[in-house]
């Protein structure tokens, strides 16, 4: 009976172009508004490294030595100091992996003749960086720990960098010069561009990754400009290489890696108990208050997503609705307009309930039709959205509607088509076939 | 077939009420054809569709082929309508953007048989009508006696126990309602019972029982002829065969 009512939907379509045209294009400008902005939505908001995101915690100690806490809101900074950081890297083994990292501005001098040294982004970090984030490689891979702890003068470089020193081929083993060192090339990522940076939520969470990556424990030795926050309650005395150790400068980030939520308390207790032990040694004055966030809360939390594309979402959402609400009267007129075949229909057999189904199928019919403009129309709103509201930093498109976007753009029609069918669907099948059939 | 005992139907609008059928009590046979004559507003319609379980009623008895339908669900009533009655009307009602077969496939489409069964049945109704050729036009393209005989066929491919026509010759030149009357006689002589509403004495005047409706009562019963003893009793269905 399906494909009959589908039959029937089809030529009353065609047999009303212009009426099924205009509820067509409110459906299609309904769908096209609340997919545009609901995508929107869905690219800032959705999860940066799914199956993972729960078990990779964002570590915050509350080290502010200022009398006044560090926000009104009673939260611990949002960055470590160096010296916390490295007395909490590696100082616990309940985490499967944890990193420290930051980002940093440096000179590439290409090795090439006639090349220009130019300014890129670093990013300092340790080996388990490249796993818990899932850094994908083309070439070689990550260095090892005891990279990390020597320090091995050895990096990581992104896909764009290969490219512009090497023409993209396998570069492992061969040198990039940063500022005045050295570095051997153990590995080449592979065009890496998540949505939303989920590895460093602070600053600008949608530039695209660093193209260069070193182990972070180069830095005091190497003359660098940091290049993230940095926050500190006091006047640091000196230079900051000079009083790295005991700086209460806060601009490292720490991530752990944990397996299950026991390790999470237990490594909450851990945390308690460095802060217990700072404060013997004269630090950490205020009451302790570490923190433990998974990357979806720190991006809830930091507001990565913007509250206006939460809203423009719900907006445009409840426009759908208004428009197939409004959507009633013009199904109200076509199916009473048509009201004596119904009355014939139910005069041959067919029962109110499938009347109710006849009519509800035309409705999905003209708002699937709706849809499908709608999600066109839709493509042609976010590349207008791409042009001018691109983040900074971002050069690819970045607004795209992914499958689940398309099937969720259909399922809005079909909703669509429920509200505005429903009711006059119900109206047709629930007058006396009598009364339909007087109407002739 | 049909037996209606007291049966009163009120139309209500506002504060007024009308009685469309009063104490209406009627019994037709299965395999009887009876005509039904009466002025405007006396209850004819009304009755075909009370008949018909297209309109409801207040009081009385109505029994359908033994069912009585005064307590059934739409969807019962919908399935009696289906298999057990045939609705001719007056202005055809065929659905204009159906052609022929699509047309008189209707009823079967709500019954839900096989394509092959109801691809044999439209075969077969619209041959009896002798409109073969003229399965695929739409009913725009063709005349008005045509168009009646495609809702004869939709009735017959649904072989039904009891046939009501609401002046079916009432939009057709003599010749093209004779042609109708003849056909409609051809059908009850298989044994299909009719209920036949007409202003044509000379169409009234062909069934075995001519019934008078004034203010929604029978207020006259004729005895044309008497029925064939074989029909009395027998089904449409059990006489084709």
């Amino acid at each position: 009976m399906l494909l009959y009512n589908l039959r029937l939907a089809w030529k009353s379509v065609l047999r009303h172009p212009a009426l099924s045209g205009l509820i067509v294009a409110g459906i299609a400008l309904g769908v096209a508004v609340s997919t545009s902005f609901v995508t929107i939505w869905h690219v800032l908001a959705a999860d940066p490294i799914p199956g993972k995101s729960d078990r990779l915690y964002y570590v915050r100690v509350n080290a502010w030595g200022a009398p006044e806490p560090y926000d009104e809101e009673g939260n611990p900074p949002d960055l470590l100091t160096w010296q916390d950081m490295r007395r909490l890297l590696g100082a616990s083994d309940i985490p499967v992996r944890q990193t420290a990292t930051f980002k940093a501005l440096a000179y590439v001098r290409p090795q090439e003749r006639g090349q220009r040294p130019f300014q890129e982004s670093l990013r300092l970090t340790t080996a388990d960086f490249f796993p818990m984030f899932q850094a994908p490689f083309r070439y070689g891979s990550g260095w090892d720990r005891a990279a990390d702890a020597k320090p091995e003068a050895v990096a990581v470089i992104g896909s764009d960098l290969n490219e512009r020193l090497f023409g993209g081929r396998d570069s492992v083993g061969s040198t990039l010069r940063l500022n005045d060192r050295d570095f051997k090339i153990v590995g080449v990522l592979a065009p890496w561009r998540p949505k939303v940076r989920h590895y460093d939520l602070e600053g600008n969470p949608y530039e695209e990754p660093e193209q260069v990556f070193l182990p972070l424990t180069h830095f005091p030795a190497m003359s660098m400009e940091l290049s993230g926050t940095r926050n500190s309650w006091r006047v640091e005395p000196g230079g900051m290489l000079e009083t790295l150790g005991s700086s209460e400068m806060t601009w490292v980030q720490m991530w752990v890696e944990l397996g299950s939520p026991a390790d999470e308390r237990a490594y909450h207790s851990f945390l308690d108990n460095y802060a217990r032990e700072q404060k013997k040694l004269g630090r950490f004055p205020q009451a302790i208050n570490n923190r433990l966030s998974t990357v979806l809360e720190l991006m809830e939390e930091w507001q990565v997503v913007p509250r206006q594309a939460k809203a423009l979402a719900a907006i445009s959402a409840l426009f759908l609705v208004i428009a197939a609400l409004n959507l009633i009267g013009l199904f109200l007129g076509k199916f009473l307009a048509r009201s004596s075949v119904v009355g014939v229909r139910r005069a041959l057999g067919a029962s109110r309930g499938a009347i109710f189904a006849q009519h509800l199928v035309e409705c999905e019919v003209v708002a699937l039709i709706g849809g499908v403009l709608g999600l066109l129309l839709s493509l042609g709103v976010l590349a207008l959205v791409n042009r001018m509201y691109q983040p900074a930093g971002v050069e690819e498109t970045f607004f795209e509607l992914d499958p689940p976007m398309m099937l969720a753009a259909l399922g809005f029609a079909l909703l669509a088509g429920a509200i505005a069918g429903v009711y006059p669907s119900w109206r047709i099948c629930a007058i006396a076939p009598a009364h339909h059939l007087k109407n002739q | 077939m049909l037996e209606m005992h007291n049966v009163t139907k009120i139309y209500r609008t506002g504060l007024v009420e009308t009685r469309a059928l009063r104490d209406f009590t009627l019994t037709v046979d299965s395999g009887e054809f009876v005509t039904i004559t009466g002025p405007s507003g006396s209850g004819k319609t009304t009755f075909l569709n009370v008949a018909g379980l297209l309109d409801g009623f207040e009081q009385g008895i109505y029994k359908l082929d033994g069912v009585d339908v005064s307590r059934l669900t739409d969807r019962q009533m919908s399935r009696i309508r289906n298999e057990k009655i045939g609705f001719i009307f007056q202005s055809f009602n065929l659905i204009p953007d159906l052609d022929v077969a699509d047309n008189v496939d209707v009823p079967l489409r709500y019954r839900g048989l096989s394509a092959k069964d109801r691809k044999e049945r439209i075969e077969r109704a619209v041959g009896m009508v002798g409109l073969t050729s003229r399965l695929r036009h739409l009913p725009s393209q063709l005349s008005g006696g045509q168009q009646q005989r495609v809702a004869i066929a939709r009735v017959l491919a649904g072989d039904p126990k009891l046939i009501l026509a609401d002046e079916p010759t009432g939009n057709l030149d003599s010749g093209m309602a004779r042609e109708i009357m003849e056909l409609l006689e051809q059908i009850n002589e298989a044994g299909t019972s009719i209920i036949m509403v007409t202003h044509n004495p000379e169409h009234a005047a062909r069934a075995h029982r001519q019934l008078h409706i004034a203010d929604g009562r029978i207020v006259d019963m004729e005895r044309i002829a008497p029925m064939p003893l074989n029909r009395i009793v027998a089904h449409p269905s059990a006489a084709r065969a």
